[in-house]
């Protein structure tokens, strides 16, 4: 059981190559807490914008007739890893959390890290 | 030949009164109070804000389905425990702090759907209002466990959320009337959440009944309900204005059959645009 700053704040220092990370409602594009990042790189920005991603995958897996839920979505930047994973908790009204990786990153870690931290938030 | 005549300049602002402006964007009382970290309880048309140093610690709307109702619709927390901790505490968020105290709520659910209810009734409190806000020196607001919030992060999301609702379909008629289906043979597309609004659409409840049964924000159900109206699947209840009944083969008028820009709303829209 972890409030949102400190689930953040794993994210940030548990997770290898992690540079910035955001939670974020999917529906009005608010982020709900963001922790690292920079000048150059607004993660309330990227929270608003990323929603329009997720939003497009449902849509398109709607009309392809899939009934299977997203766990996460990678993507790759020549130089860096932008990583979703869709929070599913009980209260989980349509959150994700986002997560900036540079490229030396461990993806497979990463990815195994978010999941328990999503666990440990219990939304 | 044609004579190709240049347009008359867009008008161009006056950079150096932009603070004015923004201050004035939302609700000049409330920066005001939020400079000199007030502590009190802002009433204004459409909702309540209450401040601590300043900073909002809890609104209210009769908008937005309250705390209670976002923690106890997805059993994150058993309707009956709201209940008895609600009776014996003065406000929502003392309520909250004594499921907290108890363990009966995870501190990370109780936040996200603490700021979910403050965003959610402070986007309706910071609606333009046709009477003045009041505000009272109260003590009784209190900066506590739960997160609060500066006076200008929710504004920006208030005007954020205000132009992502004009984005997604310009129209506020369907917000507050009763809801109809205007499509139902065309609801074979629609993504679960949104199915979910669609299919508790029945001519009398409003997108505010909707979030209460459903559980959700009110501004969320707006987002669903505004995008449905654009994909044409439901439509405001017309409300019968001309004496005569309208004859067979009637429709409502299209929302959008403005003509001229509205510049008012233009203007706004570039102020919000350039504050993000």
């Amino acid at each position: 059981m972890a409030n949102t700053e400190t689930a953040l704040k794993e994210a940030l220092t548990s997770i290898e190559g992690a540079s910035g990370v955001a939670l974020v409602d999917y529906t009005s594009g608010m982020a709900l807490g963001t922790l690292g990042g920079s000048k150059t790189f607004d993660l309330n920005v990227a929270a608003a914008g990323n929603t329009d991603v997720i939003r497009a995958k449902m849509r398109t897996m709607e009309h392809l007739g899939l009934n299977a839920e997203i766990e996460d979505i990678l993507i790759t930047l020549s130089d860096q890893y932008h990583l979703i994973r869709l929070l599913k908790g009980r209260g989980g009204n349509g959150l994700f959390l986002y997560l900036v990786l540079d490229g030396r990153a461990n993806l497979a870690m990463a990815r195994h890290q978010l999941k328990r931290i999503e666990q440990d938030l219990e939304v | 030949m044609t004579v190709v005549d240049i347009p008359p300049p867009l008008p161009v602002r006056d950079r150096s009164d932009q603070r004015d402006v923004a201050a004035g964007a939302l609700s000049p009382m409330l920066r005001r109070l939020a400079e000199e970290e007030a502590t009190g309880v802002l009433v204004r048309e459409h909702g309540t804000l209450y401040l601590a140093q300043g900073r909002v610690v809890h609104a209210e709307s009769p908008l937005a389905p309250g705390l209670g109702v976002l923690l106890t619709a997805h059993g994150t927390l058993a309707a009956t425990a709201w209940r008895r901790a609600t009776e014996h505490s003065t406000s929502p968020a003392d309520a909250a702090r004594l499921l907290l105290d108890a363990g009966l709520l995870p501190e990370g659910a109780l936040e996200l759907c603490h700021l979910d209810a403050l965003y959610d009734a402070g986007y309706f409190a910071l609606a333009p209002s046709s009477t003045p806000g009041r505000f009272r020196y109260d003590g009784a607001p209190r900066l506590g466990p739960l997160p609060s919030v500066p006076v200008v992060s929710l504004e920006r999301e208030t005007l954020r959320r205000r132009l992502l609702l004009h984005r997604l379909w310009p129209d506020p008629a369907a917000d507050s009337a009763p809801l109809i289906r205007a499509d139902p043979a065309g609801a074979a597309q629609v993504p679960p959440r949104r199915r979910a609004v669609l299919e508790r659409v029945d001519g009398a409840r409003t997108a505010l009944r909707i979030a209460h049964d459903l559980g959700r924000q009110a501004f969320h159900t707006l987002v669903d309900v505004r995008r449905l109206t654009a994909d044409g699947l439901l439509a405001p209840m017309p409300v019968p204005t001309a004496p005569d009944p309208p004859p067979a083969g009637f429709h409502p008028p299209a929302p959008l059959t403005v003509t001229d820009p509205d510049i008012a709303l233009l203007k706004r829209l570039r102020n919000a645009l350039e504050a993000l």
